[in-house]
C-alpha cells in the first residue's frame, strides 16, 4: 500500500516537473506579437496623432505608447536602407529638418509600400515606440489600405 | 565706399559663422550587449536620432527605449517593464560636445579621432560620460562611431537576484550613426 503511494506521488511530481520546464521553455521563447494581425487599440489621423503628442508629450505617451495605432495620412516619403523601410509623414519643420511621423515596416510587409507614390493617402498600423521631440515612431508596421 | 563694402563683407561672413552647418540622422543604430557565462543578450534600436554642429561641436542623441528590438519577446517585456520602466521614462538622452572639433576637417576624407564629453540621460538619472570614438568623413557625411560600457547600477537600474547570472553588471553599447549635411 505504501510503496502504490510512492508510486503515485513519484509520477505526480515527475508531471509537474515535465510541465514546469514545458511552460518555462515556452515562455522563454514565446514569439514576437504578430502586430500585421493585431487589431488596433487606436485609430486616428497622422496629423491630429503629432499635434496631440507635440502639445502634450507626457499625456499622450501614456495614452498611445506600447499601443497599435492604425494612423491616415499623406504618404512623404519611403527611406530604404540596407537595415530598414520606413514611411515618412512629414508634418512640419523644426531644427534638426522635418518631423512627423515615421513608421519602421516589418520586412516581410515592405514590398506593399514601394507601389505607393508619395503624396498618397494611405493607413498604417504599427506599435507605437513614442516621441522623441521631432517624431513619433511607430515600429512593427503593415499597411492597412 | 570701401569701409561700406568691407562692412558688408565683414557682416556676410558673421551670418555664415551663425548658420553653421549641422549634421543630422534619424535613423543611427544604437545596439547594446550583455555578456555573461550563461548567456548572451543583445538589442538593437535603429531608430535613433542624433544631431552634430560641426561649429561648435554640440553633439546630442535621443532615443526611444520601447524601440530596442531583442530576438526574443520576454526579454524586451523584462526589459521594458522590469529593468528600465519604459512606461515612465520613454526616453534615454545624451547632451554633449565633440571636444576636438577644430581637429575634424569636414572637407577632407578621413578618419578622424574624436572625443565626446557629456551628459548621459537613462531611466531618469544623469552621469557625466567622456568617450572616445572616431568620424569617418566621406564625401560630405559622417559615420560616427563608438564602444563603450554603462553600469547597470549607475542609472538605477535593478536586476533581481533570479537573473543576476544572465545579465552582465556592465553593459557594452555600439554607437553607429550615419550623419548627414541638414539641407533646410
Amino acid at each position: 500500500m505504501k510503496k502504490k503511494w510512492l508510486i503515485i506521488t513519484g509520477s505526480l511530481a515527475a508531471v509537474g516537473i515535465v510541465a514546469a520546464l514545458l511552460v518555462y521553455f515556452f515562455v522563454y521563447n514565446k514569439p514576437h506579437k504578430d502586430y500585421s494581425k493585431a487589431k488596433p487599440d487606436f485609430e486616428v489621423e497622422a496629423i491630429t496623432f503629432f499635434e496631440e503628442f507635440r502639445t502634450n508629450a507626457a499625456a499622450s505617451s501614456s495614452r498611445y505608447n506600447g499601443k497599435v495605432i492604425a494612423i491616415t495620412g499623406q504618404l512623404s516619403s519611403v527611406e530604404v536602407t540596407d537595415e530598414q523601410v520606413v514611411a515618412v509623414f512629414e508634418i512640419d519643420e523644426g531644427m534638426f529638418g522635418s518631423e512627423g511621423i515615421r513608421c519602421v515596416l516589418i520586412p516581410e510587409k515592405a514590398e506593399a509600400l514601394m507601389s505607393i507614390p508619395p503624396g498618397s493617402s494611405i493607413t498604417i498600423k504599427g506599435h507605437c515606440t513614442g516621441y522623441n521631440e521631432t517624431d513619433v515612431i511607430l515600429e512593427h508596421c503593415s499597411i492597412v489600405i | 565706399m570701401k569701409t561700406l563694402s568691407t562692412l558688408i563683407l565683414i557682416f556676410t561672413l558673421a551670418i555664415g559663422t551663425a548658420q553653421a552647418q549641422k549634421y543630422v540622422t534619424k535613423s543611427g543604430n544604437i545596439r547594446f550587449f550583455s555578456s555573461t557565462p550563461m548567456e548572451d543578450i543583445e538589442a538593437h534600436n535603429r531608430q535613433v536620432n542624433s544631431a552634430l554642429d560641426q561649429q561648435t561641436g554640440d553633439f546630442v542623441f535621443r532615443l526611444l527605449m520601447k524601440s530596442f528590438q531583442f530576438e526574443k519577446a520576454l526579454m524586451q517585456e523584462h526589459f521594458n517593464e522590469n529593468y528600465v520602466e519604459s512606461d515612465k521614462f520613454p526616453n534615454a538622452t545624451f547632451t554633449g560636445k565633440v571636444t576636438n572639433i577644430n581637429n575634424i576637417d569636414f572637407a577632407k576624407n578621413g578618419v578622424y579621432n574624436v572625443m565626446v564629453e557629456g551628459d548621459l540621460t537613462i531611466k531618469g538619472v544623469t552621469k557625466k560620460v567622456s568617450e572616445k570614438g572616431t568620424f569617418e568623413v566621406k564625401d560630405g557625411r559622417v559615420n560616427g562611431k563608438s564602444t563603450f560600457n554603462v553600469l547597470v547600477e549607475d542609472y538605477g537600474i535593478k536586476i533581481p537576484g533570479a537573473v543576476a547570472k544572465n545579465i552582465a553588471k556592465s553593459i557594452q553599447i555600439d554607437v553607429d550613426v550615419n550623419l548627414e549635411k541638414l539641407v533646410k
